[in-house]
């Protein structure tokens, strides 16, 4: 059997392709819907060549080889011998499954960085408002403002429009002159034009007016500042702009959700934009016998790839042919996940955007104020030792939103760079989800 | 800095209460460490102050003297790390027997007992499991945030005319005519004529640089940490089997658990202790193990998730005894380690003992048990 972690696009592509031979597979997923966090668990998708979403929701269901388990959320996974043992929780009880082969498609998350207010009510990220409108049907407000960098704000500004909001801002924090410097990227993804000018028709449709060099420098009680900055985010402070909006959705780029394979022991990487990866060779086998993994967490690259890798996965687990058309594809959307990270890349000028009092670590209420201190007067040097000073990284997320920016506030405050082991070690989370104590003790053997 | 009087290789609880008592003595120290400040076991612990859990004996004289210290380095670093004489209730799981002939041989060594029937124990922990009838409270365990406690040390260390180098791997102990005359690191070449090994697992390692040879091993450990409750446990509680299991040197896994609320309101749950090397990885059955255990002792534990787990290596010696003194071949190297799981506690009485043997004034005990001569007949 292969279990297959995570119904998004990598997953679902996986389990289909492993099921074309008949191999037995079993989905699970911890949404009540398929989709993942892309195709955003509504039974029909609404978007960009979303019917490529209910082709393969069809060919998932309609395959007698797969068991599809929702709500079910994986805590841990350990080795049995040869076999794998994955432990999940569902519906108030503990549940596991064994196999002998594991394909990883737990996908990424927005990436935030902090600025004053970006913790407040009404300021959210980009996909926790796509969430809200496709997995619950709601409109997180009825002006918005889509901030940050990337084109994953394009169908978030658009899907916000269409559901009747005011997109009253668009900023972009890079220049698309970026783009000019990955000629090779366009040229192999002519396709990717179609996408542009679909989004461009609807931007003019809604009246939205894109600008660029600007961010979300401040949230404050309904009133967002919008700042100029340059290449390097430093903010041009002289050119702000303040208006009134009810929600503000920022983000950054994505973070790949890499606990699950930091527990079976996969090896890690840092990507060139300073993302930490898993390593995988041409058939997406991880360091880890029998474990492959799809999707972004072997790199961001959106969903066209995701599906790509997902389907070579699948293949390989269930020892079938791999094409090398399949492969080719595959190379050609890497390419352009490589333009996208040197077209969208993170520049460190945001560490001087959030003031003392500014929040870091939402879950622990830790302020970039307590971290200095960490750093001045404790010697914190990394985001370890800032984290055992301060709580930074502690609460319930488990540094998944805060880590990678309190390593990068503190290199930034020790005047280093964060070390690949640094940036590869904060991502170790033992305990993937909460589990009772109770559910963990009946479990003994 | 030019020329320290002494160099303290280690920045952990013990490295830095030995550099701070060495700086109060009047000698200009250096500290070094391979990492940050508190990135060894000191940063994966929970800040144990015991004395409940040692048998009468030199460990327990260590222990009594070293937790007053812990009280009068508060005073002097004059900053907090949440230092708090919480307590410790030891309950008896089964048979009351071996507990209370304990708690009694301690009180004739000068710990505080109290003997707990069912309902003073019930008071002090109204949510512990109804089966409990017994039990001991010691009022002198006490808890620190150890991390800080080390930070804040060797801040003061830093302002008496100390320093501290971070991120300095020790390359070479330079040993000249049988005596220490420095060390070389990845940060360049310091000298002193005293140089104090608390590198806790590393030690050995670092022991054999100077050619000499020191028994200790990392033993494993892990600590559960739950989402921020209500109030459930009010002092550091376990079963009475934990006792038993420290002075053991059975390499199999034993779990017991101790059970303790913090500041931030989160439950912490550890103690399970393994002896295999630095091996890193997960052991989900010791989770499940220590889980049950809690949940056996406060009941209302079942409901509280688990947010984290983390794991530490915690360096003992055979005899599972602190190595504290002079090296037995190399003059000038001092070893203090192999503090296992109380390093915590033990580490200002440890300070003061070596301080005193290196100044070769009188000090509170006997410190010839903990010497590092014991090991030198087994060494070949």
């Amino acid at each position: 059997m292969i279990i297959v972690i995570g119904a998004g696009p990598a997953g679902l592509a996986a389990a289909e392709a492993a099921s074309r031979n008949g191999s037995e597979v079993a989905l699970i997923d911890s949404a009540s819907r398929l989709g993942g966090q892309y195709w955003r668990h509504r039974s029909t998708v609404t978007g960009y060549r979303s019917n490529r979403a209910d082709l393969l929701f069809a060919k998932v269901k309609s395959a007698a080889s797969i068991t599809y388990i929702s709500e079910a959320t994986v805590w841990s996974i350990e080795r049995d011998g040869e076999l794998i043992r994955v432990n999940y929780l569902q519906g108030g009880s503990e549940s596991s499954l064994t196999a002998e082969k594991l394909i990883l498609a737990t996908g990424a998350y927005d990436r935030s960085l902090p600025f004053p207010g970006w913790d407040q009510p009404g300021s959210m990220t980009p996909g926790a408002a796509q969430a809200l409108l496709k997995g619950h049907g709601i409109l997180a407000g009825q002006s918005v403002v889509v901030a940050g960098t990337g084109p994953f704000l394009l169908p978030v500004a658009t899907g916000l429009a269409q559901a009747g909001a005011k997109v009253v801002g668009l900023y972009e924090a890079h220049s698309p002159l970026r783009w000019l410097l990955s000629p090779q990227a366009l040229l192999l993804n002519v396709s990717k034009f179609a996408e542009l000018i679909y989004y461009a028709g609807l931007i003019r449709k809604y009246r939205m007016a894109p600008r660029f060099g600007r961010v979300v420098s401040r949230f404050d009680k309904g009133q967002v500042t919008i700042t100029s900055v340059n290449s390097s985010f430093a903010l041009k402070r002289k050119r702000a702009l303040t208006f009134e909006v009810d929600v503000v959705a920022v983000g950054w780029g994505f973070s790949p959700d890499l606990t699950l394979g930091g527990i079976v022991g996969c090896k890690e990487r840092v990507d060139v934009d300073g993302t930490t990866i898993f390593e995988v060779d041409g058939d997406q086998l991880s360091s880890q016998k029998n474990v492959w993994i799809a999707g972004e967490a072997t790199g961001i690259g959106g969903a066209d790839l995701s599906l790509l890798e997902g389907e070579i996965a699948g293949l390989s687990a269930s020892s079938q042919k791999i094409s090398s058309i399949l492969r080719f594809a595959r190379f050609r959307k890497q390419v352009f996940a490589d333009a996208l990270k040197c077209s969208y890349p993170v520049k460190d000028g945001w560490r001087s955007w959030a003031e003392k009092s500014t929040t870091i670590c939402r879950c622990e209420e830790v302020s970039l104020g307590e971290i200095e201190e960490s750093v001045a007067e404790l010697g914190a040097e990394d985001s370890r030792t800032a984290k055992l000073f301060t709580r930074a990284g502690m609460g319930l997320c488990q540094g998944r939103i805060c880590s990678r920016n309190v390593s990068e506030i503190v290199a930034g405050l020790t005047k280093c760079s964060v070390t690949d082991e640094e940036r590869i070690a904060s991502s170790n989370r033992p305990i993937a989800a909460p589990i009772a104590l109770g559910l963990l003790g009946d479990g003994k053997k | 800095m030019q020329s320290p009087d002494a160099i303290v290789i280690g920045a952990g609880i013990v490295g830095a209460s030995s550099a701070l008592s060495l700086t109060n003595a009047g000698l200009k120290v250096l500290v070094i460490d391979r990492g940050a400040v508190s990135s060894g076991t000191t940063g994966a612990g929970e800040g144990n102050i015991l004395v409940s859990d040692k048998d009468p004996g030199p460990e327990l004289t260590l222990a009594l003297r070293s937790r007053d210290l812990w009280f009068e380095m508060q005073d002097d670093v004059g900053d907090s790390f949440e230092l708090e004489a919480k307590g410790g209730v030891v309950v008896a799981r089964h048979d009351d027997g071996p507990l209370l002939k304990l708690a009694a041989e301690q009180s004739q060594h000068g710990v505080t007992t109290q003997k707990l029937n069912q309902s003073s124990l019930h008071e002090l922990e109204p949510y512990l499991h109804p089966d409990f009838h017994s039990g001991v409270f010691y009022p002198q365990d006490a808890q620190c945030q150890p991390m800080l406690a080390a930070a804040q040390v060797i801040r003061t260390v830093i302002a008496r005319g100390g320093a501290f180098i971070s991120q300095a791997k020790v390359t070479r102990i330079v040993v000249e005519n049988g005596a220490v005359a420095g060390i070389e690191t990845s940060k360049g070449v310091f000298r002193a004529p005293i140089i104090i090994n608390a590198t806790g697992t590393w030690a050995g390692e670092l022991a054999q640089m100077a050619g000499s040879h020191l028994p200790i091993a990392p033993r494993k450990g892990f600590i559960l940490v739950t989402e921020p409750t209500k109030k459930y446990v009010f002092h550091k509680v376990y079963d009475s089997d934990y006792v038993t299991n420290v002075a053991s040197s059975d390499a199999d896994l034993q779990t017991s658990t101790v059970v303790e609320g913090t500041r931030s309101g989160t439950i912490l749950i550890g103690a399970s202790r393994e002896r295999i090397g630095f091996d890193g990885s997960m052991n989900y059955e010791i989770l499940r193990r220590l889980a049950a255990q809690a949940t056996s002792l406060f009941p209302v534990l079942r409901d509280v998730q688990l947010l984290r787990a983390y794991r530490g290596f915690r360096p003992y010696a055979p005899d599972h005894l602190p190595v504290i003194g002079e090296d037995s071949k190399v003059r000038g190297l001092w070893h203090s380690a192999g503090h296992e799981g109380a390093g915590i506690g033990l580490a200002p009485g440890s300070a003061a003992l070596i301080t005193d043997a290196i100044l070769g004034r009188e000090s509170f005990m006997d410190g010839s048990p903990f010497s590092p001569h014991r090991f030198a007949t087994v060494s070949l």
